[in-house]
C-alpha cells in the first residue's frame, strides 16, 4: 500500500474519543469494508474541532473534511456536541457565501456501537467527495 | 558571512542581458536550480489579478518564468518574507532570495536579533530604481507598471516612494551577491560577488569573476552623491515642518492608532508589541486624571508615545524602505521622519543599518571611552 | 413613547448645552465625544473634563476615526469609573460595544450613552484630504431628506441598523428638516430621566418616527443589496477569493481596528500560526511554490469564522486597507449571513448570548449528516 492511489480522495476525519473513533475502531475490529480514504485524527470531543481546523485541512488540500461526534444529548462532556453543531453550521454558511464547495465538508453522529454506522458515512462521503473531483485548493500557490 | 566595504568587491562578472536583463536573471536562476546549487528561490510574483507583486518561495521550476526580480511594488518587505522561512531554523533546503538592498539590509538586522537563519540562504540584491506607493499601483496597475517601466529605465524616481526619491544606498551592497544595472554597457550586466558564498556560486555556475567593474562603481557614486545631495535639503526641510512638539503632535494628528506601520515594518519584529500589551492599558480612573489636566484627553491617548517609543525601539536598525508610509491608511510621511530619525541615530555611531553581517548592533556593544558628549561636564 | 427633552436651539447647539449642563452640575465628571484637537481641526474622540473644551466638541460628526465601542471597551474593561462619564457614539459603535460587553471586555456601569439615528460616516480617506468640512453641508442636506449620501463608506450605505439600541439618550436626526431650528433629545430610560430630572426645557412626549425610518431603511436595503451583488460577483469560488485578496499584505490592520477583535494575541500572529522550515518544505512538495508569508486567505477566513457573528459592519476595516480591498462588505454580506442562520442582531439585545455560546438541544439538523 505504498504506492499513492492518485483517484482516492484524502478526507480528514476528526473523530472524537468517547463515541465516532470507537466506532471506527469497532468497524474495522468487525473487518467492515470502506474505501481507505479516510485520514482519522482523534480528539476528546467534537467541540475540541476549532473551526479553523477544518479552514486549514481545506486549504491545506483535504479533499473533504468530516467532523464526527455522539448523538446530541450522549455527548461525554455533556453540551460538547451542541457548540460543535452551531460552529459547523457557521462554518458552512460562510464556505457556502464564498462558494467554496462547502459539500466537503460533513458533520455526522456515530456512536460507540455503531461501525456499521461509521463505515457508511466513510463510504457515503468519499463517493461524494469522488464526484466533486480533486479540491482546487491543493494547487494554489497564492493563499 | 559579508564583510564590510570594498574587501570583496573588487571585480565581478559582466554577462549578457540577452534576450532582456529579466530574462537573463531568470535563466540563471533556472540554471542555478538544474545544477542542484539551489532547491527553492524567493522571488517576486505577479498574483492572479495582476493587481499586485508578492514574493513566492519557488521550488518548480517552471514557475520562474512569471516572476520578476525587480516588481513596480514592495508589498512585503523581503526581510519579512525571510524570516517568515527560517525564523524557526535553517531549513533542509538551499534558498535563493533575490530582493532590494534595503531588504538585504533588513535581513542582515533581522539575522543580528536571531529573527532568521541565513546558513541555507543565498542573498542576491540589484540595483534599485524605487518602488511605486502601492495606494498609487492599485488604482490603475496597467499603467502604474508602465510608469514604473519608463522611470526604472531612466533612473527616475519620481513616481517612487517618498523615501526612494532620496535614498543614497539603493545600490548598496550587503548581501552574498549583487547584479549590477547601472554603468554596464548597453544589453550587459555586472554580476558582483560580495562574500565568500558569492564567490562559491560564480564557482558553481562556471562564471569566472575577474572582470573590471570600475565603471558600475563610478556610475553608482554619481547617483549616490546626487541622492544624497536631495536626501539632505528634503530631510531639512522636514525637520524644520516638524520640528518642536506642537509640529510633531501636529504632523501626527491624523494618527488613528492602527499600527499598521509598526505591523508591516521588517525590523519590528516583537510577537506582541509593547504597544498593544497590557502595559500601555490603563483603568479608567487614570485616563479621567490625566485628562483633568488640560481638560480632555485625546482618546486613546498616547498617540506621540507610540511613534516616539517605536523610534527608539528600533531606529537604530531602521532601513529607510518605507514600507510604513505605503501602509498608513492616512497618509502620514511617518517613513520620511523614522529615515530622518535613523541618519541621526545611527550616525552617532558610524553605523548603517544592515551594511554587515559582523558589525554588531551599536546598543549591544560599547567602548568604554566614548561619548563623553552626552555625559554632565560638572566633576 | 418616550418622554424627551425639548430645547429651542439646533440640535447641535441642544446636545452641546445638554453635555455643558451635565459637566457642570458634576452629574458626570468626563465626556466622551468627537472633537477637534488641534488647529488642523483633525477631529479625534477625546475625553471632555472641562466645559471650555466643549467648545471644540463635534459629537455629531460624520467621521468615525476609531470605533467608540472599542474605547469604551477600553476605559471599562477593568471596571467602571468610579464616577459617571456619558459619551456620544453612533449606534454600530455602541452594538460593538455591547458585543464586547458579552466578552467581558466592559461594562455599562456609571455610564451614559447619546446615540442617534446615523446618517453614516465619510471614509477616513476624506479627513486626510480635507474634504470634509466642505462636503459637511451637502451631508446634513441628505440627512434631514432622509436620503442616503454619496460619498460615505460603503457599510454605511448598506446600513440597515441606523437606530440605536442600549442607549439612555437618543437623537433623532434622520429626515429631520427641523434639525436646525430644534433639538430633541429622546429618553429611553429611568436612568436618563433621574439624570435629567432638572434640566431647563420642554419635557414632552416624543417618539421616533417609524413610518420615515422605515421608508429609509427601504433605500438603505437596495443599496446594501447592490453592495453585496458586487461581492457575489467577485467571489464566486476560491479563485474569487484568492483575486479579491491577492494584493493583502498581511498588516492586519482590519484585525486591530475592529471593536470585536480585543484579543491582545491575535492568533493569525501567533506562533500558533507560525509556518515552520518543514511546513514550507511540504508545501513545496505539494504545490511547487507557495506565497511568503503564507496564509493570507488563511487569516481572513479564520477571522470570518471568528467574529463574523458579531460583525457591526462599522467599515473600519476597509477604511484601515491600505490597498483598498472592499472588506467591509465582505464581512459584512458573510457576517449577515450567519448571523441570520441564528435569527441574531449583533450588539440588539445585552442579554441574548452570542450565538456560539449556547444551543438549543434540537436545532440545525439540516447542517447534520
Amino acid at each position: 500500500m505504498n504506492k499513492e492511489d492518485d483517484s482516492m480522495p484524502k478526507i480528514l476525519a476528526f473523530l472524537c474519543n468517547w463515541c465516532s473513533y470507537a466506532g471506527a475502531d469497532l468497524a474495522g475490529t468487525s473487518r467492515i469494508k470502506y474505501p481507505p480514504s479516510i485520514m482519522p485524527l482523534r480528539v476528546m470531543c467534537s467541540s475540541r474541532v476549532d473551526p479553523l481546523f477544518i479552514i486549514k485541512a481545506y486549504l491545506g488540500g483535504a479533499d473533504g473534511v468530516l467532523v464526527a461526534g455522539c448523538h446530541p444529548g450522549d455527548c461525554h462532556y455533556e453540551k460538547g456536541n451542541y457548540y460543535t453543531r452551531r460552529r459547523f453550521a457557521m462554518l458552512k454558511k460562510i464556505f457556502d457565501e464564498l462558494g467554496l464547495e462547502s459539500d466537503r465538508l460533513l458533520l455526522s453522529w456515530v456512536s460507540a456501537s455503531e461501525g456499521h454506522k461509521y463505515a457508511n458515512v466513510a463510504r457515503d462521503f468519499t463517493e461524494k467527495i469522488k464526484k466533486s473531483g480533486k479540491n482546487p485548493a491543493k494547487k494554489k500557490i497564492f493563499l | 558571512m559579508s564583510k564590510p566595504e570594498n574587501s570583496i568587491k573588487k571585480n565581478g562578472a559582466i554577462l549578457p542581458a540577452k534576450p532582456n536583463l529579466r530574462d537573463a536573471i531568470i535563466n540563471l536562476l533556472e540554471n542555478s536550480i538544474d545544477k542542484g546549487i539551489f532547491d527553492a528561490i524567493l522571488i517576486p510574483m505577479k498574483v492572479p489579478k495582476g493587481d499586485s507583486y508578492v514574493y513566492v518561495l519557488i521550488k518548480d521550476k517552471s514557475l520562474l518564468k512569471d516572476s520578476i526580480p525587480l516588481p513596480p511594488v514592495m508589498a512585503v518587505q523581503g526581510a519579512k518574507a525571510v524570516s517568515s522561512i527560517t525564523r524557526l531554523g535553517k531549513g533542509n533546503i538551499k534558498i535563493a532570495a533575490i530582493m532590494r538592498p534595503c531588504e538585504i539590509r533588513a535581513t542582515n538586522e533581522l539575522s543580528k536579533f536571531s529573527q532568521l537563519d541565513l546558513e541555507n540562504i543565498t542573498l542576491i540584491s540589484i540595483d534599485c530604481p524605487g518602488v511605486i506607493p502601492i495606494s498609487d499601483f492599485i488604482n490603475d496597475p496597467i499603467k502604474n507598471l508602465k510608469i514604473f517601466d519608463e522611470s526604472a529605465e531612466k533612473w527616475d524616481y519620481k513616481p517612487m516612494r517618498p523615501v526612494c526619491q532620496i535614498c543614497d544606498k539603493s545600490s548598496m551592497v550587503a548581501g552574498d551577491i549583487h547584479i549590477g544595472i547601472l554603468g554596464a554597457k548597453k544589453d550587459t550586466f555586472f554580476i558582483i560577488p560580495n562574500s565568500q558564498k558569492g564567490i562559491d556560486l560564480l564557482d558553481k555556475l562556471e562564471i569566472s569573476a575577474k572582470e573590471n567593474i570600475d565603471n558600475w562603481k563610478n556610475k553608482i557614486k554619481t547617483i549616490s552623491d546626487e541622492k544624497n545631495r536631495k536626501r539632505k535639503k528634503v530631510l531639512k526641510e522636514l525637520k524644520s515642518e516638524i520640528g518642536g512638539i506642537d509640529n510633531l503632535t501636529n504632523a501626527l494628528g491624523q494618527c488613528i492608532n492602527c499600527h499598521n506601520c509598526m505591523s508591516v515594518c521588517p525590523i519590528c519584529f516583537c510577537r506582541l508589541c509593547y504597544f498593544d500589551s497590557e502595559k500601555v492599558k490603563h483603568i479608567a480612573e487614570d485616563y479621567l486624571d490625566r485628562a483633568d489636566i488640560k481638560g480632555s484627553l485625546r482618546f486613546l491617548p498616547d498617540t506621540t508615545l507610540f511613534h516616539m517609543g517605536r523610534m527608539i525601539h528600533m531606529s537604530m536598525s531602521c532601513v529607510s524602505c518605507g514600507a510604513c508610509e505605503d501602509a498608513c491608511p492616512v497618509s502620514i510621511p511617518i517613513a520620511q521622519i523614522f529615515s530622518m530619525m535613523a541618519d541621526e541615530t545611527q550616525g552617532l555611531f558610524d553605523y548603517v543599518s544592515g551594511r554587515s553581517l559582523d558589525e554588531p548592533r551599536p546598543l549591544v556593544t560599547y567602548k568604554e571611552d566614548e561619548l563623553h558628549e552626552v555625559e554632565d561636564t560638572n566633576d | 413613547m418616550t418622554k424627551a427633552l425639548i430645547l429651542n436651539e439646533s440640535t447641535e447647539q441642544g446636545i452641546l448645552d445638554f453635555l455643558k449642563n451635565l459637566l457642570e452640575t458634576r452629574q458626570v465628571r468626563g465626556i466622551l465625544t468627537l472633537k477637534k484637537i488641534n488647529k488642523n481641526n483633525d477631529v479625534a474622540y477625546s475625553i471632555i473634563t472641562d466645559v471650555k473644551e466643549l467648545n471644540d466638541a463635534v459629537p455629531f460628526y460624520p467621521l468615525m476615526p476609531v470605533n467608540a465601542g472599542k474605547l469604551l471597551s477600553r476605559f471599562t474593561f477593568r471596571g467602571g469609573p468610579s464616577d459617571p462619564i456619558i459619551a456620544v457614539v453612533k449606534p454600530c459603535e455602541l452594538r460593538g460595544f455591547v458585543e464586547l460587553i458579552k466578552r467581558e471586555q466592559g461594562c455599562f456601569d456609571n455610564l451614559f450613552i447619546i446615540s442617534f439615528t446615523c446618517g453614516g460616516v465619510f471614509p477616513q480617506q476624506m479627513s486626510v484630504e480635507k474634504t470634509v468640512e466642505k462636503n459637511l453641508n451637502k451631508y446634513w442636506d441628505s440627512v434631514k431628506k432622509a436620503e442616503i449620501s454619496d460619498n460615505i463608506r460603503p457599510a454605511c450605505k448598506g446600513c440597515e441598523e441606523f437606530i440605536p439600541y442600549n442607549s439612555d439618550f437618543t437623537v433623532d436626526l434622520i429626515g429631520r428638516n427641523d434639525l436646525d431650528k430644534q433639538s430633541i433629545i429622546l429618553i429611553n430610560n429611568e436612568k436618563g430621566a433621574e439624570l435629567t430630572k432638572n434640566m431647563k426645557g420642554k419635557f414632552s412626549e416624543e417618539s421616533l418616527n417609524k413610518e420615515k425610518l422605515e421608508k429609509f431603511r427601504n433605500k438603505r436595503e437596495i443599496e446594501k443589496k447592490k453592495l453585496f451583488k458586487e461581492i457575489d460577483e467577485k467571489i464566486k469560488d476560491i479563485d474569487g477569493l484568492i483575486d479579491v485578496f491577492g494584493r493583502c499584505i498581511g498588516c492586519h490592520g482590519c484585525m486591530r481596528v475592529c471593536p470585536i477583535c480585543y484579543c491582545n494575541l491575535c492568533e493569525f500572529e501567533s506562533s500558533d500560526s507560525e509556518y515552520k522550515p518543514s511546513n514550507y518544505e511540504s508545501d513545496l512538495k505539494k504545490r511547487g511554490g507557495i506565497r511568503v508569508p503564507p496564509g493570507t486567505v488563511y487569516y481572513h477566513l479564520g477571522r470570518l469564522s471568528h467574529i463574523g457573528i458579531s460583525c457591526v459592519a462599522c467599515g473600519l476595516c476597509e477604511d484601515v486597507c491600505p490597498v483598498d480591498i472592499p472588506i467591509s462588505i465582505i464581512f459584512k454580506k458573510i457576517g449577515e449571513s450567519v448571523q441570520k442562520v441564528f435569527d441574531y442582531i449583533p450588539g440588539k439585545n445585552i442579554d441574548e448570548d452570542i450565538p456560539l455560546m449556547t444551543f438549543e438541544k434540537e436545532e440545525l439538523l439540516e447542517f447534520e449528516d
